[in-house]
């Protein structure tokens, strides 16, 4: 793939989607205008009947022999108007009384059976639940009865020589705990998780479809397969065009929709909203997961179609599936969980709103963004598969058939798609199922078996299932003399990247207390022996951790055509896979080196080897801590540094003098998981 | 030049084209003649790259279409007929966005965008959106983008179609002059009129297999017809009206 290529169309298809009118207003103006004039109009409504209501008197009908004092009360108290006074009610009062409401003659009707008498008076309150109005009028002519019959029970003891204290036993008084500004979050909890969804959606929407859909029913598409470019690369310009026209509409829209719903809450009595720009920024980044997913699947279902309007009908279905992941944040009780995490959308839902009202954690936020992420790997990788499919580009009959075929591209060997697909499939099940060893077994069975079962055996069964060659598929060549020595240098001094980007990174809010978790769980091996400590910390990790990410996935990646994207890409998800965002950023940096040294050295035996000598270091610096003190002087890094530095410039082209054969003849596309 | 070796291909039990083989050399236009369904769009677009054949081989200036035919890409100037343009850039943009795609350095780019626009006269409209542009100012940009990394072939799919007899005849002239200086053509059209003032050779195609090639005189000959729509006619005409 080359950038350069990929630039080019995302270039043009920006410029074009952008003088596209209806896609401008559509992503921008639209919810730019609609959120504030929605939100000003309901407002302006609801404040407008409230402040009827507060004006008008209650038209009230008394049947039957309800008390002249009571309807005194109603009057003062209620503000109300007795407009039907009968001394018997009629035959069928309920009729009678829906037929009143609904001409609008009276609002309520107080109905007392004829022929009640004595000490309690029996009074029915009759109205209508499903007229505003009524409903209204009945809350404030029930409440003024309550009161009233608090009044006359005192009066009574009053009378009865009895303390009229004890008429109320229990004195109760409901005080509300949340203050104004989380009322306000709680409002904006519900409605902007679906709010954002639908907007990210719509906001792509019209761009996927012009540029899939539109462009096969224009022609332009076959025009551009004429030329020089791999589909792999019309695919990435295309895909980065949409998303950066929604996420341009996502941060334009996500202002609107803080700045009305802060309008809103302002309105609301006892309630505050505001979004501050951390806090739009998190929710933003939570977002951009959910949005890569959903541009991949309006490409990939767009290009399906054979004209703007067939495209229309296609993206329909997925716009309600969005809408209804959306729709959680309104449910009571859908709450983040192991189960909801791992559903797309569903998750980042209600991630937002559990940020929102202040509930989530960054071990929450974490999760749900590696399995978001996971979902868009796959999305987009779908995507990439159907723009290869030359009976979608060029509007066969039933495109998806060769989707989905198997076959469509033989050969041997992984490609860029499979291993993102493998890492994506990897990343979740290494979460879930951690979890579940973690709470059955010590920390040497989760060693055990995550290294095993989720690294080494995985990464093997995969390249048996591509009918990868093993030995050039992970390198299992022995490095020459050349690459021994720098080999012997890295390990020596390999361990100061990691720790020099680490010392870095404690500068930051959050670090210190993540590196303190994360020394106690390390200190766990304490319990083993030195001889298991070594072999489960140091020599298992570097087998299995080197054939995953510096074998299968830096081998599908070298097939892009990119050293850099191999790298580069390897060491992304070498990073992932440490969760914590800063242990992302070390583990990246530390791949990125293990992945230079693997491309060009040849073999992958100096990054396992390097990778032992780091975990061994740090298993022998928890149980020596004079050593610990005497590898963090300044002199000892520096020079680890230096050893690293020549290391990887001796290392240089040392894969020339191996013998082995191009395993990667031709560069082939991210599709084919 | 450009070459096409027992080409084939099949979507399920459908056979769109049959061991179709013919040749086109340097400095030589050859059209490929055959009515609505013959499978004319399918071996052209095998031809281009964009289909894979079912079975076969093709070659453009010694180029095959083994992986994603990307070399063969850069030997070939293709063009539709159905004004394929982007709808909201200029011709100019157009052109600046395939001479990129092709790799050529911006320089060379600019003074090349000039010469075409210049060559097949878009100076008038070079820089107004091509949704606005009649159809026969869409097709000389058209023309002229498939000119822009100056290929040694081109494959020209009813370039004339739906175009006025000015537009048609400045098009057809400026097919003559790329095969003055070799260029490679393969041309399929409707437009038998213009198939026998312009081809060297026709090759005729019919239900996805090639009937007949040769010089127009050859085929009329071989049909015992005076002229190629006779000869057309004389190989496909009956069986196309039952």
């Amino acid at each position: 793939m080359r950038p350069a290529i990929v630039l080019h169309i995302f270039r043009k298809d920006l410029v074009e989607t952008l003088r596209d009118r209806r896609t401008v207003v559509m992503a921008f103006v639209v919810p730019a205008l609609v959120y504030p004039l929605l939100f000003t109009l309901l407002g302006s409504v609801a404040t407008d009947k409230r402040g009827e209501l507060e004006r008008t008197r209650a038209r009230v009908a008394a049947w039957g022999p309800v008390p002249e004092s009571t309807l005194q009360v109603v009057e003062q108290q209620a503000r109300a108007d007795v407009v039907d006074h009968r001394d018997s009610p009629p035959a069928d009062p309920e009729a009678e009384a829906r037929r009143l409401v609904a001409s609008k003659r009276v609002h309520v009707v107080l109905l007392t059976p004829a022929g009640a008498s004595g000490a309690s008076i029996p009074i029915r309150v009759l109205a209508d639940s499903t007229n505003v109005d009524s409903d209204a009028m009945e809350r404030r002519v029930s409440r003024a009865l309550t009161d009233h019959g608090a009044e006359l029970l005192r009066q009574r003891m009053t009378r009865l020589g009895q303390d009229a204290s004890a008429a109320r036993p229990l004195d109760i008084r409901e005080e509300d705990l949340a203050d104004a500004a989380r009322r306000g979050a709680s409002f904006a909890a519900a409605l902007l998780p679906y709010l954002l969804l639908v907007l990210v959606t719509t906001s792509g929407f019209y761009a996927a479809l012009d540029l899939t859909a539109g462009e096969k029913e224009r022609g332009t598409l076959q025009t551009l397969l004429t030329a020089p470019v791999r589909s792999v690369e019309i695919v990435a310009g295309k895909y980065l065009a949409v998303l950066a026209l929604t996420l341009g509409a996502t941060v334009c829209n996500l202002g609107s929709i803080a700045l009305t719903l802060s309008r809103a809450t302002a309105a609301m009595e006892g309630a505050r909203f505001s979004l501050g720009l951390p806090g739009a920024a998190a929710i933003f980044l939570t977002v951009l997961p959910a949005a890569l997913l959903i541009v991949a699947l309006l490409m990939a279902i767009g290009v399906l179609a054979r004209s703007y309007r067939e495209g229309q009908s296609y993206l329909m279905p997925l716009l309600l599936l969005v809408m209804l992941a959306g729709f959680a944040s309104f449910l009571p009780g859908a709450e983040l969980s192991a189960g909801t995490a791992l559903v797309p959308l569903l998750n980042v839902t209600l991630l937002v709103h559990d940020i929102l009202i202040g509930k989530a954690g960054p071990a929450q936020v974490m999760v749900v963004w590696a399995v978001s992420l996971a979902w868009a790997v796959l999305g987009i990788l779908l995507a990439a598969r159907v723009f290869q499919t030359e009976q979608v580009l060029l509007s066969g009959e039933k495109p998806w058939r060769d989707v989905f075929s198997p076959g469509v591209r033989g050969g041997r060997g992984l490609t860029p798609g499979n291993a993102l697909a493998f890492a994506a499939a990897l990343l979740v099940l290494t979460f879930y199922a951690s979890a579940l060893v973690e709470r059955r077994g010590g920390v040497a069975t989760l060693i055990l078996v995550s290294q095993l079962g989720f690294f080494l055996i995985p990464s093997l069964l995969w390249c048996r299932l591509f009918r990868a060659p093993l030995v050039d598929t992970l390198q299992l060549r022995w490095p020459s003399a050349r690459g021994w020595v720098a080999t012997l240098l890295l390990a020596a001094g390999g361990w100061s990247v990691g720790a020099v980007v680490w010392e870095q990174l404690l500068r930051f809010p959050g670090a210190r207390a993540y590196s303190d978790w994360l020394g106690e769980l390390l200190g766990k091996q304490g319990q083993l022996s030195l001889g298991m400590a070594l072999v489960l910390v140091a020599f298992l990790p570097a087998v299995a951790e080197e054939v995953t990410f510096r074998g299968v996935v830096l081998a599908g990646l070298r097939r892009s055509g990119s050293r850099w994207i191999a790298i580069g890409g390897s060491a992304l998800v070498f990073g992932l896979f440490h969760v914590n965002p800063y242990h992302v950023v070390a583990a990246f940096a530390v791949g990125l080196l293990l992945g230079w040294v693997a491309l060009e050295s040849g073999s992958i035996l100096p990054g396992v080897l390097i990778h032992l000598v780091n975990n061994g270091a740090q298993v022998l610096l928890d149980r020596t801590p004079a050593l610990a003190g005497w590898m963090r002087s300044p002199v000892v890094v520096v020079l680890a540094l230096a050893s690293t530095a020549l290391g990887a410039v001796l290392v240089r082209g040392t894969r020339r003098a191996i013998a082995e054969r191009p395993p990667d003849a031709a560069p082939v596309s991210l599709a084919a998981p | 030049m450009i070459e096409a070796r027992g080409l084939s291909k099949r979507y399920g039990e459908v056979v769109a084209a049959s061991d179709v083989s013919f040749t086109v050399s340097a400095g030589e236009v050859v059209g490929l003649l055959g009515p609505n369904g013959a499978g004319k769009t399918t071996v052209l677009r095998m031809l281009a790259g964009v289909l894979t054949p079912s079975s076969g081989d093709v070659r453009v200036a010694g180029r095959g279409t083994e992986g994603e035919a990307f070399e063969l890409k850069r030997a070939l100037g293709f063009l539709t007929g159905d004004t394929a343009l982007y709808q909201r850039l200029t011709p100019r943009e157009v052109l600046r966005y395939f001479g990129r795609l092709h790799e050529i350095r911006e320089a060379a780019l600019t003074s090349r965008i000039e010469s075409l626009v210049s060559r097949f006269r878009l100076t008038d409209f070079a820089d107004r959106p091509c949704g606005k542009l009649s159809a026969g100012q869409k097709q000389r940009a058209n023309i002229a983008r498939a000119f822009v990394h100056d290929p040694p072939a081109l494959i020209l799919d009813e370039p004339t179609t739906a175009l006025d007899v000015v537009t048609g005849r400045f098009l057809l002239e400026a097919f003559r002059e790329a095969r003055a200086v070799g260029k490679a053509i393969l041309f399929s059209t409707h437009v038998l009129g213009d198939a026998e003032a312009l081809c060297d050779r026709v090759v005729l195609l019919h239900r996805g297999q090639v009937l007949d090639q040769g010089t127009v005189a050859e085929v009329c000959a071989r049909a015992g017809a005076k002229t190629l729509t006779d000869a057309f006619l004389a190989r496909v005409g009956d069986e196309v009206a039952a």
